[in-house]
């Protein structure tokens, strides 16, 4: 680098910093507040990115992760519980959103959340989560859990075709010779045939005859009613009357309760022979009971009377000679 | 009457603009380089040179820094009610904010409090240099003497470095706090909220993007005129000034960082 070249003269700072007091100390001032600006950006960042929250993973696995992106939320009830860390693609072709869930919001999601990754018209994509039972055990850390997909775009061409399919049959349930069509003309002719006499059971029967019949079948029944009405007449008579059935009824009647009456005395009396016969068998158990007593006494009597017998059968003079002798 | 250029004259003429050109440019990174080594030498903060250092960061920063914020405090709350106002309007006020952050912090700002350290001091520096290289009866391109270098162009160049980060933090600042009244009101309900969806524009990418960016243009806009008003040889016949080239090469080089980082966040 040359050196030899002539050089502007340096600024002398003594003159500017003659007009400022404190300068120096005001410079390391600024210099320190740009410092505590920098840093507290830097912190502010980390902790609006999460940085120092205590997180829990949850995995969600669909088979398209479009719209998904590093850094989008998962909200549960329109809340932010959680980020999306990282998209990655599994073996078996279906991706997987590692989503690194809050702790403290970790009880809102439950064994039987659901997850869903929603295409609205407008806007990115949304990582929804529903809970249906609050009560069920919480989601495990590193839960891998199926992210259900619903795109309103995708939507659209099948809702099109759904419409035009309904829109085609009305056309065709409107059309000149169509069944709806037919079937109104023949409610209308129904309906005038309604109007007319003897209306509704022409249309029920489906011709004038047979409606004249109906007609001719009531009147007769009419007759057979009035028949029968008085056929009722003469049997309430002979059943209620004085000389009817029910007063025979009733004099037996009271012809069997005398009956049970005497009856139940006689049981009585019965009942009263039973228990002195009951006395009766007591007394001869007992008595059973002593004569076996006896019985045993008078045994053990003999055998006394036995043995002394026998005893006085070995003494002399009156023994005898029990032994054999061989010829 | 002169007689007209021949065309081999012409193209000599360009061939030996480009050259001046780029070795202009070559001369730029040749100070930034020199710059560089100075800033990691302990010397160059002892002494006179850091009362000198400390002078001149007080003088680019402390007169700009309240009424820079005002000015930017007022764009700023223009820029928020227009834009959610308007996505209010077209119910897409859930996004309204994200672009108003995005808009301003990432994009407005950096670039204004840019151009007001350039206009407030480093051209008047550099213009102030190139007086006091004229004066000292410099007449042909050559490099300062290293004193000069750690005593006068140091200073100036940090110092315009400092001016345009504080400036631009501040009001980054200043911005998302109206931002934040402008739509909630003086409540720290939806601070967290609020603080997510920074969080959300403020992914790794874009934060290294911005903080590059940022850098760059602190150095482009505390470099590039100084470089030219003391480096650059006088060219009597050409009718533009030297602050005028300097201005013209700054703009370039910001043009070129504002590119990039917006093929870096949006492509």
């Amino acid at each position: 680098m040359a050196t030899s070249d002539p050089t502007p003269p340096p600024t002398p700072p003594q003159a500017a910093q003659a007009s400022v007091r404190n300068m120096e100390a005001k410079a390391v001032l600024l210099l320190a507040f740009m410092l505590a600006l920098l840093v507290g950006a830097a912190l502010y960042l980390l902790y609006a990115r999460g940085a120092f929250e205590q997180t829990q993973r949850l995995v969600l696995i669909t088979d398209d992760s479009q719209g998904a992106a590093v850094g989008m939320d998962l909200t549960f009830s329109g809340f932010p519980i959680g980020r999306v860390r990282r998209i990655e693609l599994a073996e078996d072709g279906k991706a997987r959103i590692l989503v690194d869930v809050a702790r403290e919001d970790a009880h809102w999601l439950r064994q039987s959340s659901v997850f869903t990754l929603e295409h609205g018209l407008v806007g990115g994509a949304r990582l929804r989560a529903f809970t249906g039972m609050l009560t069920d055990p919480p989601l495990e850390d590193g839960a891998v859990r199926p992210a259900l997909r619903g795109d309103v775009s995708e939507e659209i061409p099948l809702l099109v075709a759904s419409a035009r399919e309904v829109v085609m049959n009305l056309a065709a349930i409107t059309a000149q010779h169509a069944a709806l069509r037919t079937s109104l003309s023949s409610l209308q002719t129904t309906m005038e045939h309604l109007n007319s006499e003897r209306g509704a059971l022409r249309v029920l029967m489906g011709n004038e005859t047979d409606a004249r019949k109906i007609v001719t079948a009531l009147d007769r029944t009419n007759a057979l009613l009035a028949r029968l009405d008085g056929l009722t007449a003469r049997a309430d008579a002979q059943v209620f009357g004085p000389d009817g059935v029910m007063s025979d009824t009733q004099a037996t009647v009271r012809q069997l309760k005398a009956l049970l009456g005497e009856a139940r005395d006689s049981l009585q009396q019965v009942n009263a022979v039973l228990k002195e016969a009951q006395a009766i068998g007591a007394n001869t158990r007992e008595a059973t009971a002593d004569l076996g007593t006896l019985r045993a006494e008078a045994e053990n009597s003999l055998r006394k009377v036995q043995g002394l017998v026998d005893e006085i059968n070995r003494k002399w003079p009156f023994a005898r000679d029990t032994e054999l002798k061989l010829p | 009457m002169s007689a007209p250029l021949s065309l081999g004259s012409a193209l000599r003429e360009m061939g030996l603009a480009a050259l001046r050109w780029l070795a202009g440019w070559w001369r730029i990174v040749l100070l930034g380089a020199e710059i560089l080594a100075l800033v990691f030498s302990p010397a160059s903060y002892r002494g006179e040179r850091r009362a000198s250092l400390l002078h001149q960061i007080y003088r680019a920063t402390a007169p700009s820094l309240l009424w820079f914020t005002v000015l930017t405090s007022l764009l700023s709350l223009v820029l928020i009610r227009i834009v959610v106002v308007t996505a209010r309007s077209y119910g897409l006020s859930q996004y309204a904010l994200e672009m108003v952050v995005r808009v301003l912090v990432l994009e407005l700002i950096p670039l204004i409090a840019t151009l007001f350290v350039a206009v407030r001091y480093s051209v008047p520096r550099a213009t102030d240099l190139y007086e006091g290289r004229a004066a000292g009866g410099l007449t042909a391109p050559g490099s300062p003497a290293p004193g000069v270098l750690a005593s006068d162009l140091l200073p100036s160049v940090l110092a315009g470095m400092v001016a345009v980060l504080t400036l631009a933090a501040l009001s980054c600042l200043v911005s998302l706090v109206l931002a934040y009244l402008t739509v909630y009101g003086f409540s720290s309900a939806a601070f967290m909220s609020y603080t997510r969806i920074v969080g959300h524009v403020f992914n790794p990418a874009v934060t290294l993007i911005l903080c590059l960016k940022t850098l760059f243009f602190s150095l482009a806009v505390s470099l590039v005129p100084i470089s030219v008003a003391l480096r650059e040889p006088p060219r009597p016949l050409s009718r533009t000034s030297l602050e005028l080239q300097g201005l013209i090469r700054m703009f370039v080089v910001l043009l070129a960082v504002e590119v990039a980082s917006l093929v870096g966040n949006y492509y």
